[in-house]
């Protein structure tokens, strides 16, 4: 599958990596370079593989509340929630981003790419509400504007004072070049910036514009890092049907003093008898990149697993999450054995850098 | 894609430069392309012997891990502790100072074997289509 803006990233002598079925560009000029970038300037992603599913009518928010891990009637007209899908045992089928649009009408879900069909089967099988459930993604591009100089690209480009949006909120704004377009005040970066969805013909004429006003073009090898390096979860990686949120330190994103939502008893129950792991972070202080999967010791005792791992380009050193026993707490040492070799790693709680979101 | 003249090629995409017996073995112009950002290299220790096709270090990218292979029989009697510090260097001068190890050759015949510039240039546009 391509995106929309595929030819924007052939054009840009992108290299194209296979992602979970999507031909996407995985670095353009390089990782480091694109990373930094966002940084310190502004970098540009398509993230148009993303999924976008709408759901609207009179029993959309009995419906979303109950598959949802947030308090939706709650949420005020274009307020931003990150939040959970949850299987009955607490488990993350996937974490997305929640879109009011119009209060008690009609919410917008940004979902992962890669399990966007199973989100949809999912929510069909659990719609007894009736509500109206609808996939937008095909038609719907998205792209990310992150860093310290988003604002100014975004005045000049579509006129618009990003600084009178605050964090985890949108607006939509009507433009006569790219159609009705969503800009919302998020991201996966942690530099700040903005998220904007508009009709996936528009696409090229808005990346163009943006990439001219000096937003650098980012592939998806940026993306994990920035998100790395913030300690932000990757779905699949870090957290799928087997984690909870509590185990990630994610709790923030599910409401548990809600009546009922699916998963809520499971989640109840980790909450009181307590987690036998945690997500953390690891810093490596010898020389390596620790990766998915490998093993973390404490002494004999093998007391985790790191789920995602890389080189920060901030820090120049090796950073991971990983799942440690309950047992490690923060500050602690551990070792990460990386092809045979035992490397020393505090345990920190991320962000492993100061992100620039904080507006 | 720079592709020296004077060096030696691998299928893996290393070159060589031999001089006085010694081959000085890094990885070519478009092997650190392919990879991205170099952000870790390791050398076995000098004095290593290995044979021809053994692994002599390991490249990692932040996508991905890979080996270097030895082109020719030989002992290890040199490795470039500065790439430790700056693995950077392997994408900004890779036939330069991001050399990697020099190995004192033992089978000088091996060394006809390796692919010249022409050839290998011609062997990375087919794996490349």
């Amino acid at each position: 599958m391509r995106t929309p803006l595929y030819h924007e990233h052939e054009k840009l002598n992108a290299k194209i990596v296979d992602f979970h079925g999507w031909e996407m560009p995985v670095w353009y000029t390089g990782i480091r370079e694109e990373h930094l970038a966002t940084r310190n300037s502004a970098g540009i992603f398509d993230a148009s593989h993303m999924g976008e599913i709408w759901v609207s009518g009179k029993e959309c928010v009995p419906f979303l509340e109950r598959v949802l891990t947030r308090n939706i009637a709650a949420m005020p007209k274009h307020r931003v929630l990150y939040g959970f899908f949850l299987n009955e045992r607490g488990g993350i089928i996937d974490d997305l981003t929640i879109y009011c649009v119009e209060p008690g009408e009609r919410y917008m879900l940004c979902v992962n790419a890669s399990n966007t069909p199973r989100d949809l089967d999912w929510m069909n099988v659990q719609n007894r509400e009736g509500a109206v459930i609808e996939d937008r993604s095909p038609e719907t591009a998205l792209i990310a504007l992150q860093g310290p100089d988003a604002g100014g690209i975004m005045k000049a480009v579509l006129g618009l004072d990003l600084d009178t949006l605050k964090s985890f909120t949108f607006t939509i704004l009507a433009t006569r070049d790219y159609g009705d377009i969503m800009i919302s005040k998020t991201g996966y970066t942690g530099a700040g910036g903005t998220e904007i969805f508009l009709p996936a013909a528009k696409a090229s004429g808005l990346w163009s514009s943006l990439v001219e006003q000096g937003a650098a073009p980012c592939g998806l090898g940026a993306r994990d890092t920035l998100r790395l390096e913030m300690g932000y979860p990757l779905h699949g990686n870090d957290i799928d049907e087997t984690t909870t949120p509590l185990e990630a330190g994610l709790s923030f994103a599910v409401n548990l003093e809600k009546p009922s939502f699916i998963g809520r008893e499971a989640l109840k129950e980790q909450s009181s008898s307590g987690v036998s792991r945690r997500l953390r972070g690891l810093v490596l202080r010898d020389r390596g990149v620790p990766r998915q999967g490998c093993i973390c010791v404490k002494g004999s005792e093998q007391v985790g697993v790191v789920t995602s791992g890389s080189v920060s380009p901030v820090l120049g050193t090796g950073i991971a999450l990983a799942y440690l026993d309950k047992s490690v707490g923060e500050k602690d040492e551990v070792e990460v054995i990386v092809r045979e070799k035992h490397l020393r790693a505090s345990v920190t709680r991320p962000p492993f850098v100061r992100g620039t979101a904080h507006t | 894609m720079e592709i020296p003249k004077e060096l030696y090629y691998t299928q893996d995409h290393e070159w060589g430069s031999v001089e006085d017996g010694m081959m000085r073995v890094g990885i070519t112009d478009y092997a650190q392309h392919e990879l991205g950002d170099i952000v870790f290299v390791e050398f076995p220790e000098v004095g290593t012997v290995i044979a021809k096709g053994d692994p002599i270090g390991t490249v990692e990218s932040v996508k991905a891990v890979s080996e270097v292979y030895a082109p020719v029989d030989g002992e290890i009697v040199e490795i470039n502790e500065a790439l430790a510090d700056t693995p950077e260097l392997v994408n900004q001068d890779c036939y330069g100072s991001a050399w990697m190890v020099v190995l004192k050759i033992s089978d000088p015949s091996q060394v006809d074997t390796l692919m010249d510039a022409q050839a290998y240039r011609a062997y990375v546009e087919a794996e490349a289509k």
